[in-house]
């Protein structure tokens, strides 16, 4: 019997290892990330149903059409823009930080981790000026709700000949539906991020305290990447169907 | 301090065993960081930050630009396209479930297939309820301007 290090000895569902290859902790975080999955896109699915079944809806180019420091709302989808690219990029450094893990590289895991925290908390930011300054145009969960409004409330987030051909009812209806779903989806997906940005400080405390060096390998910055990751596939998701479709 | 030892100093084995044999081909080969499979990885990563980046410029553009023009069913077609591309790129290179074995790979994948049902049949409710309440006398109402 030879000695190979890479042949096993049982069969791949006789126990003893993983028939997958794959460690115990990978494996449930791939399941715990694919039950989140069915829950944000139970929300955009409901979204999207709200939004067949109106017949008016906000346009995202009027909605999302400022930014910050920047007198004037003509800059549609430039700060949306700008906060899809630091999650992709945190995304990056993420990965750069799992591939430095693989080569027991605690240096480049360090750096690496803290560019990802600084992209989330970037992130985060950005999200909060967005709530802030569409809650300044009267925006927030279950606003919009009285039908006698005039329609200069409405003026944000229309196109104005929809605007001008849309009754009251149709405006305070789906203008409510809209913003629901907007902070709620958004709102649960920034929950995603904070946690997100929690565990990469707790692992980065961890690599600089030398704890997965004496381990022998960084799997745990690998399981965290994991999530990390997923919370910008969920944005690449939130992205087009908030501000695109 | 020996492998093994179960004094009080020692305590990581609690935590999290040795699962370095679990390993897919990802870990199964540590590498130096400035060998060259470190590096091409590394490029690769770059590559894919690239085109993950010109998918949202063109998203950008299109949503800003196209949709003067082109019909809306073709550029939400369009934009699902790339949707769905940028989502493989991350979830097969960024999370590695491209290096993963095949089995594992379907395992996480096969449970998606619900979501072509999912969406159409809710999708379909919606547009259904549209027309009930266009058509529905006790809502006339809602669609008429006053």
């Amino acid at each position: 019997m030879s000695h190979s290090t890479t042949a096993p000895t049982t069969k791949a569902f006789g126990g003893g290892r993983s028939p997958f290859n794959v460690s115990y902790g990978k494996i449930m975080m791939w399941f715990f990330l694919l039950s989140d999955a069915f829950t944000f896109s139970a929300f955009l699915i409901s979204y999207g149903t709200t939004r067949f079944f109106s017949a008016v809806w906000p346009d995202s180019n009027h909605v999302f059409s400022s930014f910050p420091f920047m007198s004037g709302g003509d800059k549609p989808l430039m700060f949306v823009s700008l906060m899809t690219f630091i999650l992709i990029l945190s995304s990056v450094t993420m990965v750069l930080a799992v591939h430095a893990g693989h080569c027991n590289d605690k240096q480049g895991v360090i750096k690496w981790l803290l560019w990802t925290i600084i992209g989330g908390i970037a992130f985060l930011s950005c999200q909060a000026w967005e709530w802030t300054h569409l809650n300044h145009q009267g925006a927030w969960w279950a606003s919009f709700q009285d039908v006698h409004s005039p329609k200069d409330v409405y003026t944000h987030f229309f196109k104005p000949d929809v605007l001008a051909a849309a009754t009251p009812e149709q405006l305070s209806q789906s203008t409510n539906n809209f913003f629901n779903f907007f902070f709620t989806i958004t709102g649960f997906h920034g929950a995603h991020v904070t946690s997100g940005v929690i565990f990469n400080i707790l692992i980065l405390v961890n690599t600089v305290n030398g704890v997965y060096e004496k381990r022998g390998h960084y799997e745990m910055v690998e399981k965290v990447g994991l999530y990390w990751h997923f919370v910008d596939l969920v944005w690449v998701f939130v992205f087009t169907c908030f501000y695109l479709l | 301090m020996s492998h093994g030892s179960h004094d009080e100093n020692n305590i990581q084995h609690l935590y999290e065993g040795d699962q370095s044999k679990l390993y897919s081909g990802v870990l199964a080969h540590h590498h130096d960081a400035k060998s060259p499979e470190s590096k091409a990885q590394v490029a690769k990563i770059w590559k894919i930050t690239l085109i993950l980046s010109i998918i949202t410029i063109a998203e950008v553009l299109g949503g800003l630009y196209l949709s003067e023009f082109m019909a809306k069913w073709l550029l939400n077609a369009i934009f699902l396209v790339l949707t769905i591309l940028k989502s493989a790129y991350i979830v097969s290179v960024f999370m590695h479930l491209g290096d993963e074995v095949k089995w594992f790979r379907f395992c996480v994948l096969i449970p998606l297939t619900l979501f072509i049902w999912f969406i159409i049949a809710f999708i379909y409710d919606g547009g259904q309820w549209k027309i009930f309440n266009e058509n529905n006398p006790a809502r006339f109402d809602y669609h008429q301007t006053k």
